[in-house]
């Protein structure tokens, strides 16, 4: 017989006698599966949430905050600073032939998470007739906008799907001020769900902002238009402003965001492996010993030691494979679209869906296969040496 | 002591077996050890010098919506308030915004120092000159350790919030102490400095502050102080929310997330792993053994001391394990608690309570892996232990 054709039949058999080692083989295939399932909860985690923060950002759109200010909190903009941000250069106009640009500002207000029934910042957020306009994804969903000038808000999706008392024609209270919930917007997979937005003049004078404002979006005619408006907010003496894609700035929360997240999930996945390993071990120098007459014999007849090796080392790669994809499913069913949010870069709450991704499954799935992989060479090693009629004469 | 010889000689008989075994242990209880651990520390880093006397008035919006200066006094003037002192956040930083970020607030010197005598401790002398000079910060010994900063010294502080009237975003402080907290182990990276100075230099925001504390005569009077402070202010411009100090620390931890349930999720995942490693493991270890439990009980063995032999191995195991396992976190911990990124942390050394309850822990583990052997070695006739192959 070929050493191919050899090492197959042996593989066939050991796979064949996993289920007389039923017991053992379930529990290297369990622990797989819960080292497969935490890691992977962890990466999806953070997936979920740097993919929200990713897919909030638009090429062509240009967010401009004051200098030095790296949270739109942070930030402050005047009247005549926004008018002259709509008179830059390569900045597109409306329906209406004016500007589009959304001067904005943000403030955070209490609400009560579900989850933990306790009090976390949300953040109003006071937007121009614009609002809709420089955000590409949102739409209002249910209800309607609110009417300029009153003290209507409208409600994120993500935002109405984590805290208590948002639901649409429901009335709540800021401070000594009251406001109707008349809508509720969804941007799917950005943080713009996360907020409530409200007409910013109203914002303006109910929290005594005067007419400043805080952040301004301004739609360009395309990515190509991004330089020269970015010079134009620097260098205008009357504005002095930074300007960066929505894009880039999301981009930069995201890597600073979600790392706390993976700096614990990568210990603890490598934490519980070593364990799942000494398992793993344990479970497949038991087959060998189980096998030891079994290996014996065909040494006897002629089988190589090689394949004796292949063997064992098939039998762990495909209990660490099933273990993997049972993790991967478990993850998969019971994780995967949860809502979850956290405090974000602005310092208030950002709901973000649980996702899985090809990249973090593949990770999850290496770190299982490393499992099986040292767990079947030592097993495999001693099988492939194991003299002969030692083995029988026991 | 015979008998533990022989559980001892039992465990140790394939050595490879039972160590491998110890490792999966040892993991289970170094994860439980370090999650559990860091859990107690967040939840007292929330409380640290939370007093049970101390109330925090803030904004009914939100605590990062300020509230008038005016309203120190008017709270002073509650029945059962015995000292008042009020705090704004600065968004201080040194040097880079992004890497050197701390926390930073601006304080009435005199009355902040009277309320946290016990968290912010100064010398006398550095008391005196930090209530005197009107540039003066306080720092936190972790801080000017990290920074090496001295007393004396004056330092540019910035701040991603406010900005001077002369267009500059630093402030210049002088150095009038440096304190330490509580306990050693109490975060000390924060710095306190002159409300007067920012009010006086800064181009918005005037006479507003962050936050008041107040301190109560007696915790019992709690309640109603908050709620006589919250009933002055309602429908105002500016209506405030009062809750105790731990409440406060507490609610903004959970801001982060649910740490609890991820913490119970994941040891519970390594407890659920281990758990089967090992009780199968052992059914499979006794299987190997059935002929000598026929010997033993063929030589007087009662069926009671062949369970305890049997129960008596699983357990020496889990303890084994577990006792590496917390040992080696409560090593780490002290380790990790020494860096600088821990600190925020607060103390994160192992408490007795999660020691003893990861004791209690490997105790249950041993007597539920070695059930089902011990079941089946107690049920064993002679005969069919002898004529097992």
């Amino acid at each position: 017989m070929s050493l191919m054709s050899q090492t197959r039949s042996v593989i066939v058999m050991n796979v064949r006698s996993i289920p007389q080692r039923l017991w053992m083989s379930l529990a290297t295939v369990v622990s797989i599966a819960l080292v497969v399932a935490v890691l992977l909860g962890f990466l999806s985690l953070a997936n979920g949430f740097s993919q929200t923060l990713k897919g909030s950002g638009a090429p062509d759109v240009a967010i401009v905050l004051r200098d030095g200010a790296e949270a739109e909190l942070n930030s402050t903009l005047s009247r005549d600073q926004v008018d002259l941000l709509g008179r830059g250069p390569g900045v597109r106009s409306g329906a209406d032939g004016l500007p589009l640009v959304s001067a904005e500002l943000m403030l955070v207000v209490d609400g009560i998470k579900k989850s933990s029934g306790t009090k976390a910042n949300m953040p109003l957020r006071g937007v121009g007739p614009n609002g809709l306009l420089v955000r590409k994804q949102a739409r209002i969903r249910e209800g309607r906008m609110f009417a300029p000038g009153s003290n209507e808000i409208v409600v994120g999706a993500g935002l109405l799907r984590e805290f208590e008392g948002f639901e649409l024609g429901r009335s709540v209270r800021f401070g000594a001020q009251t406001w109707r919930v008349v809508g509720v917007f969804e941007a799917p997979g950005t943080v713009f769900e996360s907020e409530l937005w409200a007409d910013a003049p109203v914002v303006q004078s109910l929290f005594k902002r005067g007419t400043s404002y805080q952040t301004a979006r301004v739609v360009l005619a395309g990515p190509a238009a991004l330089p020269a408006f970015v010079d134009y907010a620097k260098n205008e003496p009357r504005l002095q402003l930074k300007a960066q894609s929505e894009q880039a700035y999301f981009a930069g929360q995201a890597e600073r965001s979600g790392l706390l997240i993976r700096y614990f999930g990568w210990p603890l996945g490598i934490m519980m492996a070593i364990g799942a390993l000494a398992g793993a071990l344990n479970t497949m120098y038991a087959s060998v010993s189980n096998r030891a007459a079994e290996i014996a014999t065909l040494r006897v007849i002629g089988f190589s030691g090689f394949s004796a090796f292949m063997g064992t080392m098939v039998e762990a790669l495909v209990l660490s494979a099933v273990g993997a994809l049972l993790g991967v499913a478990i993850c998969a069913v019971g994780f995967n679209g949860l809502s979850a949010s956290t405090l974000g870069a602005g310092f208030t709450q950002v709901a973000f869906r649980v996702q899985i991704g090809p990249e973090i499954i593949g990770q999850a799935v290496t770190l299982a296969l490393i499992i099986g992989l040292v767990g079947g060479i030592f097993p495999g090693w001693r099988a492939a040496r194991q003299k002969p009629l030692l083995a029988l004469a026991t | 002591m015979r008998d533990f010889d022989l559980v001892r000689k039992n465990l140790f008989r394939k050595p490879l077996r039972t160590i491998l075994l110890t490792v999966s242990i040892f993991m289970a209880f170094l994860i439980f050890g370090l999650l559990t651990s860091l859990n107690v520390a967040l939840d007292r880093a929330s409380e640290t010098g939370a007093a049970s006397n101390r109330l925090i008035v803030s904004n009914k919006i939100n605590f990062t919506q300020p509230l008038p200066i005016a309203y120190v006094n008017r709270i002073a003037a509650t029945k059962g308030v015995t000292g008042v002192t009020h705090s704004s956040w600065f968004g201080a930083f040194y040097q880079d915004q992004r890497n050197s970020r701390f926390v930073g607030f601006a304080v009435d010197p005199e009355t902040y120092l009277n309320l946290y005598a016990n968290d912010v401790r100064l010398t006398d002398a550095e008391r005196k000159a930090f209530v005197t000079e009107r540039t003066g910060v306080i720092v936190g010994k972790a801080l000017a350790d990290q920074y090496g900063w001295k007393v004396g010294q004056t330092i540019p502080i910035s701040s991603n919030i406010y900005v001077q009237a002369n267009g500059r975003r630093s402030w210049d402080m002088k150095i009038s102490g440096i304190f330490t907290g509580a306990k050693p182990a109490d975060s000390t990276t924060a710095l306190y400095f002159h409300y007067d100075y920012l009010n006086e230099t800064a181009t918005f925001g005037r006479d507003q502050i962050g936050n008041v504390a107040v301190r109560t005569a007696s915790s019992d009077l709690n309640n109603s102080v908050a709620k006589a402070i919250d009933n002055v202010f309602a429908n105002s411009p500016y209506e405030t929310s009062t809750v105790d100090e731990k409440t406060f620390g507490q609610a903004f931890l959970k801001q982060a997330g649910d740490l609890n349930l991820i913490v119970t999720m994941v040891v519970a995942a390594a407890f659920a792993a281990i758990l089967m490693i090992v009780s199968t493991t052992l059914v499979s270890a006794m299987r190997e053994r059935i002929r000598e439990i026929g010997v033993m009980k063929t030589l007087g063995f009662s069926s009671p001391r062949v369970l305890r032999l049997v129960l008596g191995e699983a357990l020496l195991l889990s303890t084994m394990g577990a006792v590496l396992g917390l040992v080696v976190s409560a090593l780490v911990l002290s380790v990790l608690s020494k860096s600088p990124a821990a600190s925020t942390f607060g103390d994160l050394s192992m408490s007795p309570l999660v020691a003893l309850s990861g004791l209690l822990l490997a105790i249950t583990l041993g007597l539920v892996t070695g059930a089902i052997p011990a079941a089946s070695a107690l049920r064993m006739s002679i005969v069919d232990a002898l004529n097992r192959r």
